[in-house]
């Protein structure tokens, strides 16, 4: 990073005039990138291949097959691996056999498990206890090779809410114990509960967010100084959100197979997501066409509205499932607190946005009628991308989808937020605003917010 | 927020109602379950989906529950000098894997390659000869219930037999009653578990009325060897009983001698349907201490029940712990 380069830092609204600022101190160098000429990077291509080879068509092949040696050299020492067996005589056990539920369906009179293979011998399904009763049961293929699944149905005369434990006897008499804490009837995937879940959905997302977005106006008649802590708010908001996505991950991945590796499912979202959103961010750079320190405050806002709608999509996964398999009921207080959590995701939307005013169109670019119904499109759409995802993730979650699932998407939740939350405290400093008391205690607000409208329903 | 916990919490707290049970309404419950259908082609025990599904291959266990319940063992008998009845037995011990529910294979220790092992049948007063030849990896014993000198107690020290080696057991029969042989050698628990035990016989010197015999030795498997069972049977096979009732006669008598050799539970039970047993504890004595239909027992204890059916019908028969009963042993009596 070469932090001389920059002398001056230059932020750039929406399509407008860039507007030059007064660099503030200390960070600006930290956060502003060089822009990289194309003329330098042929140089190091050039450069390159000048140690590794001639040019040309030749050198292209020769350069393959440098690539290809190191993997054949690799896949000749795995098979050496397999034919040699070294591990054979360090170790006396055998492989413990695993077997993992993915998934109840509960019907009255009826236990539908479907079960997988998730360990590293093959496994038969020999008998099922439920309740500590061998009990009859049937299933499509009783032997499982390594991942691979069965469906196993029992007819048990279950009662809501009186937990059920199930045992999977292999074998050899290994147990697999399976618990359901609080047992109810299985949501069923059909048109009307598609329809109810949709309803759910737009009344505890879209509807909140709407309406926290309705800030924007207030926020725009705001002093700076405001503008900057409706940012810093956004930013705790954003970091909360983190926190709970990493939870929610973490939590499910702890339920996924264990030949899945639920954490490493997590890790892939999140880094997955992060790397996404930077290099997404970073599109342009250099080209002259964007400020130094990234993006636009509607390119952030939509930033903020994706991490936000990724964030909600995994927390649909999650209340889908809940509710699908009975686990929880709705209630009133729930949804009320869903509806303050998602007006506070409203308002950190806002939050990038409010400060636009100053970059409002000038007369002359056109009438103030067309550009206030742009402006509400693009709230619509913003709205549209953090609260919808809540009724994808609704449906998806109602079809109770092995809890693998739930944690990628997490991952890619928490990954994506954290991006976000990065590029818009990035966004905080390039605008020169410092760490006043009234930004730190706005974001400390934003977390408390999310933390109380969490808790006070339950 | 970590919504599926609140969402739970409030899911205990009942705090329902309003928007939320409007748009996700719970559907009523049906008056009656649909029965669904029989998984497996097994079972017919007629308990309402209770029970193992498919059927053990009883000879590839080499032994079958049904033959066990009436085979008795008198060896080679022989007279002595003294002109004393001898009876003569040869055992082997040795690992195999026995399917001690269908599918569910236990890696069981043996006397003769079956558990229980050979029931043992002869009258107070008799010479006993029993040469035990090791063939597993571990020592082992024949430790049997009964008077005999202190070298003959099949305990470590006294009888113990190490791996490859014999040794041969030789006593005098008494008291009669209904007995049980056992492994002794250490860890004691894991030789019992694994199936190291049998019944032995030891009848009046005058005999007893005319009956059929059976013997059940209620036995216990520890699958997962985590210190609990997941099988429980009367002669080792879950429901053996059940999927094939055991046929007897209405109107005639029946002795049945029971041995209870279950490891990891302090007591276990016979009850008999629909009928009331003469029980003979220990069956040490020629007149019954009691009439009942259910005796729970102590691990080594052993018991004789005399009954008879005075009706054609099935009947049922279990341990009154309902949990050994759902979990393996139950069986039931097909009375013609």
């Amino acid at each position: 990073m070469h932090g001389g380069d920059v002398q001056r830092q230059v932020e750039q609204r929406d399509g407008e005039q860039p507007i030059e600022r007064r660099p503030s101190a200390g960070w600006s160098g930290r956060f502003a990138r060089p822009a990289r000429t194309a003329r330098s990077a042929r140089t190091a291509r050039t450069a390159r291949s000048a140690r590794f080879g001639r040019p040309g068509r030749l050198a292209c092949a020769s350069s393959l097959a440098l690539a290809a040696a190191p993997l054949l050299a690799l896949v000749l020492v795995v098979a050496v691996l397999l034919a040699v067996d070294p591990v054979r005589g360090l170790t006396g056990t055998v492989p413990v056999e695993s077997l993992a539920v993915e998934r109840v369906v509960l019907e009255p009179g009826r236990i539908e498990l479907q079960v997988r293979n998730d360990g590293r011998t093959d496994v038969t399904l020999a008998q099922v206890q439920v309740n500590g009763a061998y009990w009859q049961h049937t299933t499509d293929e009783a032997r499982l090779g390594r991942l691979a699944g069965t469906r196993v149905v029992v007819d048990y005369p279950w009662e809501p809410g009186v937990p059920l434990r199930i045992a999977l006897v292999t074998g050899t008499g290994v147990v697999i114990d399976h618990e359901i804490d609080n047992p109810g009837e299985t949501l069923r995937p059909s048109g009307d509960t598609a329809r109810r879940l949709a309803v759910l959905g737009l009344l505890i997302a879209p509807v909140p967010i709407a309406i926290g977005v309705a800030w924007l106006p207030a926020l725009r008649r705001s002093r700076a100084a405001w503008f900057d802590a409706a940012i810093a708010f956004t930013v705790g908001l954003l970091a909360f959100l983190v926190v709970d996505s990493a939870a929610e991950g973490l939590d499910a991945a702890g339920d996924a197979p264990g030949v899945l590796d639920g954490v490493g499912l997590f890790a892939v979202g999140a880094l997955g997501s992060v790397a996404v959103l930077a290099a997404a961010g970073d599109r342009g750079r250099g080209t002259g066409r964007m400020p130094a320190h990234g993006v636009s405050a509607v390119g952030l806002a939509v930033l903020v509205a994706v991490g936000i709608g990724l964030h909600n999509f995994g927390e649909g996964l999650a209340v889908g499932a809940a509710v699908s398999t009975g686990e929880v009921a709705l209630g009133t207080a729930l949804v009320v607190a869903f509806t303050l959590h998602n007006a506070t995701e409203g308002l950190a939307i806002a939050g990038p946005l409010g400060g636009a005013a100053s970059a409002a169109p000038s007369p002359g670019s056109g009438t103030a009628r067309r550009s206030r119904a742009r402006v509400a499109g693009a709230l619509a759409g913003l709205v549209a991308v953090s609260g919808l995802p809540v009724v994808a993730g609704l449906w998806l979650g109602a079809l109770a989808l092995p809890a693998g699932w739930a944690a990628l998407a997490f991952g890619v939740a928490a990954g994506a937020v954290a991006q976000v939350a990065w590029a818009v405290a990035r966004w905080l400093h390039a605008r020169g605003a410092a760490l006043t008391p009234l930004n730190a205690g706005a974001f400390v607000a934003a977390v408390v917010a999310m933390y109380l409208t969490g808790v006070l329903a339950g | 927020m970590r919504r599926r916990t609140f969402l739970a919490r409030l899911g205990a707290a009942g705090a329902l109602g309003g928007v939320g049970t409007a748009v996700l309404a719970r559907q009523p419950l049906p008056a009656a379950a649909p029965a669904g259908p029989r998984g497996g082609d097994g079972h017919q025990g007629g308990h309402e989906g209770m029970g193992t599904v498919g059927r053990v291959d009883h000879a590839r266990n080499g032994f079958d529950p049904h033959r066990i319940l009436e085979d008795f063992d008198a060896g080679t008998v022989s007279r002595d000098r003294q002109g004393r009845v001898v009876h003569e037995y040869e055992m082997a011990t040795f690992p195999q894997d026995i399917e001690v529910a269908p599918g569910v294979v236990y890696p069981a220790w043996t006397y003769e390659g079956r558990v229980p092992g050979p029931t043992l049948r002869v009258t107070e007063g008799d010479r006993v000869r029993v040469r035990l030849v090791n063939g597993s990896a571990h020592p082992h014993t024949l430790h049997f219930h009964g008077f005999h000198p202190a070298g003959m107690d099949g305990v470590p020290g006294a009888g113990e037999v190490e791996p490859g080696g014999s040794f041969t057991y030789d006593f005098v029969a008494e008291p009669f009653g209904t007995h049980l042989y056992h492994c002794h050698s250490l860890p004691l628990r894991e030789h019992l578990a694994r199936g190291l035990y049998g019944a032995f016989i030891v009848d009046p010197p005058g005999g007893r009325p005319e009956a059929h015999e059976m013997v059940m030795v209620m036995n216990a498997f520890d699958t997962d060897f985590d210190g609990e069972n997941e099988v429980y049977a009367a002669n080792t096979v879950a429901f053996a009983y059940d999927v094939d009732p055991v046929p007897l006669r209405a109107g005639e008598l029946q002795r049945l001698h029971v041995v209870n050799v279950t490891e990891h539970d302090p007591v276990n039970s016979i009850h008999l349907h629909a009928t009331f047993f003469r029980l003979y504890r220990t069956g040490t004595s020629l007149e019954p201490h009691e009439l009942t239909d259910v005796v729970t027992m102590g691990q080594a204890e052993r018991h004789m029940l005399e009954f008879t059916y005075r009706e054609p019908g099935r009947y049922l028969f279990h341990a009154h712990q309902t949990e050994f009963a759902e979990l393996g042993w139950t069986g039931a009596f097909e009375v013609r």
